[in-house]
């Protein structure tokens, strides 16, 4: 087995509130840059870039497909997929639940996919920032039915955050895993919601401009960079571990 | 003034009935689960947007004398149901939070 070290929440410029500097090219030396062995690009709702980044990388690092969905209750979930098809299969689904409010780039951003060679390809009008019009189990069993791993974004945190909006965790198995902020130190998250204590946890960067990418990580000891093995990894079997990194000092 | 008479003077639609002779203390209006685990009071009535079945473990906890849900966004049978089992009252309106919000305020401010 090997530490791989994981940067699992990159936005891309397809999020209208990331940077328009956030390429698919520019994610990948970013990604080099900050010695990430695994990443995945979470756009708002969306995943398309994220093909772009994965050709380009050619495994240096391992991209994965991704998206921060966020649910009816505005809760904020992480979909991390291996499966291209499967990920962008689930995009089209929720794009067209989305509601149907035009993005306004010079209100909130642009919504691009940009290929290999930073060529703007196609731009989503519907805004990416609303919710998509599910409960949360059903987003969860959705993304765990198309093979992905769904997981709680910055639980800790308004806006979005699991425990910020639903004040508790939700009945049920679901979540064995959540996100922290990249500023939130474990032991605080821990002592402020004890019924963390036990569940794996995680730390992205939540990037939106290049210099944040690989700012907060998490070191996996797998046997491959495969989601199979995260999964094992999360339930802990044969020595397979999840260690989130340090938290960053604010500002940066 | 009790919960029943906030729901004869607002109009109100029971879903599920709770303690309805619960006085009334206040109101508290969020749609943040934390927020109001951190900040309701026992007898306040809540106004909010969330449906997640999480409302009701939340406002047992707090002691809230009921939920009123707004802009007729009616929680699912599995959440009634639960609210039913726990005694948690659950109102419907088919006003804004704005609305109902204003016409509480008026109601229960000496």
């Amino acid at each position: 087995m090997k530490w791989y070290r994981a940067d699992l929440h990159i936005h891309s410029v397809l999020s209208p509130c990331a940077s328009l500097e956030m390429s698919p090219k520019r994610i990948v030396e970013e990604a080099r840059r900050a010695g990430l062995d695994l990443i995945a690009v979470c756009d708002h709702n969306a995943c398309a870039n994220g093909c772009y980044v994965r050709r380009l990388a050619r495994e240096r690092p391992v991209v994965w497909l991704g998206m921060e969905i966020q649910t009816q209750e505005e809760v904020e979930v992480l979909a991390w997929f291996e499966d291209e098809e499967a990920c962008c299969a689930l995009a089209e689904e929720l794009y067209a639940l989305l509601p149907d409010i035009p993005c306004q780039p010079e209100l909130f951003g642009d919504q691009v996919v940009v290929n290999e060679e930073d060529e703007i390809v196609r731009v989503l009008d519907r805004l990416l920032l609303s919710p998509v019009p599910l409960p949360l189990e059903e987003v969860v069993r959705r993304v765990e039915d198309k093979g992905g791993l769904a997981v709680p974004a910055h639980v800790d945190r308004v806006p979005g955050g699991l425990l910020a909006v639903l004040g508790l965790l939700p009945e049920g198995g679901w979540p064995q895993a959540v996100e922290v902020a990249p500023w939130t130190p474990i032991q605080k998250v821990l002592s402020r919601y004890p019924e963390l204590s036990g569940k794996v946890i995680f730390r992205g960067s939540d990037a939106h401009v290049p210099e944040e990418v690989g700012r907060g990580w998490t070191e996996l000891l797998l046997s491959a960079p495969t989601l199979a093995e995260l999964k094992a990894a999360i339930e802990g079997r044969d020595g397979r571990q999840v260690r989130p990194g340090p938290e960053v000092k604010e500002g940066l | 003034m009790r919960v029943r008479e906030v729901v004869e003077e607002l109009g109100l639609t029971v879903l599920t009935t709770g303690e309805l002779d619960q006085e009334v203390r206040w109101g508290f209006c969020s749609d943040l689960l934390s927020d109001v685990l951190g900040h309701a009071r026992e007898g306040d009535i809540w106004i909010t947007h969330q449906r997640h079945l999480n409302v009701v473990a939340v406002a047992k906890l707090k002691g809230i004398a009921a939920i009123v849900c707004v802009r007729n966004l009616r929680p699912s049978p599995e959440v009634l149901a639960k609210a039913d089992g726990q005694g948690v009252t659950v109102l419907l309106s088919s006003e804004d939070a704005f609305e109902v919000a204003g016409r509480l305020y008026r109601l229960l401010s000496p």
